[in-house]
């Protein structure tokens, strides 16, 4: 992975010792500075994506949340035409034998899913905030998204959240 | 930094795997709302076979309408990974815990589920890893001694990991274990040479393995925990 080639010649310049598994350590140690946040999306703290676009939200789930899963195998998502509740699952992802539940950051109806994450679960990873969207919602209470964090707020929330443990 | 951190260990024996799940989404649920720790169930089940979400029933090699004739039960579940056998001489961890308080994500989640398979397969002198990518789980060089599913809910797990101390092996034979076709099933009795103690010692030193490598300072025995809790029936 880019990250880990990254960090491995940046442990390199710096002159630090490499543990015996240098992957798992040193990707820890610089994940939460470099899961990327992106402006200008709203971000719940179930760490998905929300980009509101006129009368369209696009939702996903951020850089940390899929570097946190592991490899997805497998997306579930719901069919056009369904309702969605904010805080409520909306579908499941399938990494390292474990299926998390993803959450809606907002209410509304599910007006378009991502057909592409069938044949390609792994665009979650790869590509979190672009071609791993997941479903495009009409919100049915647009004021919701007031109460979600902005980029600076949720990237102090992930250095927190990492922080303390 | 996060203080003490409680676990409460259900040891249960054996238990049907029906009872069983419907115990796990109460707890998942009374964990979700706070009304009770970190909860470990330890039992066995008789003979199961399981699936994951993905429905891979294509690795079940078996009519379905056959399971009666061998003894063993089928059940679709929500949780990651294949198809799996579960049976008398297995070991299975069924952990309740809230990630988002221990503050780990799937991936480190179940990394510490293969590190405990692995620590109690070091009791034995039985040298054990984890998978390579894409195949999580216990393996003894090309052989799989344990097995794992999970499913996260909320940031709360339930599902967990399988151990094999001596399960009948012929049962896999059924099945393509896991969805991988050219890796063979074994078990603790198989890889090691040295005397096993009684299952119940084996059962505990995994539960010691867990909450050493999970961080739980505490750990609580549940007296007479009973699939039925204090104040309901399971419908």
């Amino acid at each position: 992975m880019a990250l880990t080639m990254w960090a491995s010649s940046a442990a390199n310049a710096l002159r630090i010792s490499r543990a015996s598994k240098p992957h798992l350590s040193l990707a820890f140690s610089f994940s939460r500075c470099f899961s990327t946040v992106l402006d200008g999306l709203k971000y719940a703290t179930s760490h998905e994506w929300v980009k509101h676009e006129g009368s369209v939200a696009t939702i996903g789930i951020t850089d940390h949340a899929q570097d946190h899963l592991g490899e997805v195998v497998f997306v579930e998502l719901p069919e056009p035409g369904v309702s969605v509740s904010q805080g409520k699952g909306f579908g499941a992802v399938e990494s390292v034998k474990a299926t998390s539940d993803v959450n809606c950051p907002i209410s509304g109806e599910v007006v378009e899913v991502n057909s592409k994450l069938t044949e390609t679960p792994g665009l979650i990873n790869s590509s979190p905030y672009e071609e791993g969207w997941m479903i495009k919602v009409k919100p049915s209470s647009p004021s919701e998204l007031e109460s979600l964090m902005g980029s600076k707020e949720y990237t102090k929330f992930c250095e927190e959240e990492d922080a303390s443990h | 930094m996060r203080g003490p951190l409680k676990l409460e260990v259900w040891k249960m024996g054996f238990v049907n795997y029906l009872d069983a799940l419907k115990l796990q989404e109460k707890l998942v649920s009374d964990r979700k709302l706070c009304r009770i720790p970190d909860t470990l169930l330890s039992l066995q089940h008789p003979p199961t076979y399981t699936l994951g979400k993905r429905r891979t029933d294509h690795n079940l090699l078996i009519p379905a309408s056959e399971l009666k004739n061998i003894g063993a039960e089928l059940h679709y579940t929500q949780r990651g990974g294949d198809i799996t056998f579960h049976g008398p001489h297995q070991a299975i961890l069924y952990p309740i815990i809230s990630l988002r308080e221990i503050g780990l994500g799937a991936r480190n989640y179940v990394e510490k589920l293969e590190s405990t398979m692995i620590e109690l397969s070091s009791l034995y002198g039985v040298k054990a890893c984890a998978g390579q990518k894409g195949e999580t789980g216990v393996w003894v060089g090309e052989r799989k001694i344990g097995a794992i599913g999970v499913r996260i809910s909320h940031g709360i797990t339930s599902h967990g990991l399988a151990f094999n101390i001596d399960p009948d092996l012929k049962y896999f034979k059924h099945i393509v274990p896991c969805g991988i076709t050219d890796k063979e099933v074994t078990s603790l009795r198989r890889e090691t040479s040295t005397v096993l103690p009684s299952e119940e010692a084996i059962h505990e030193q995994l539960i010691s393995c867990f909450s050493r490598l999970f961080g739980y300072n505490t750990v609580v025995w549940k007296e007479n925990p009973s699939i039925l809790s204090d104040h309901e029936e399971i419908a």
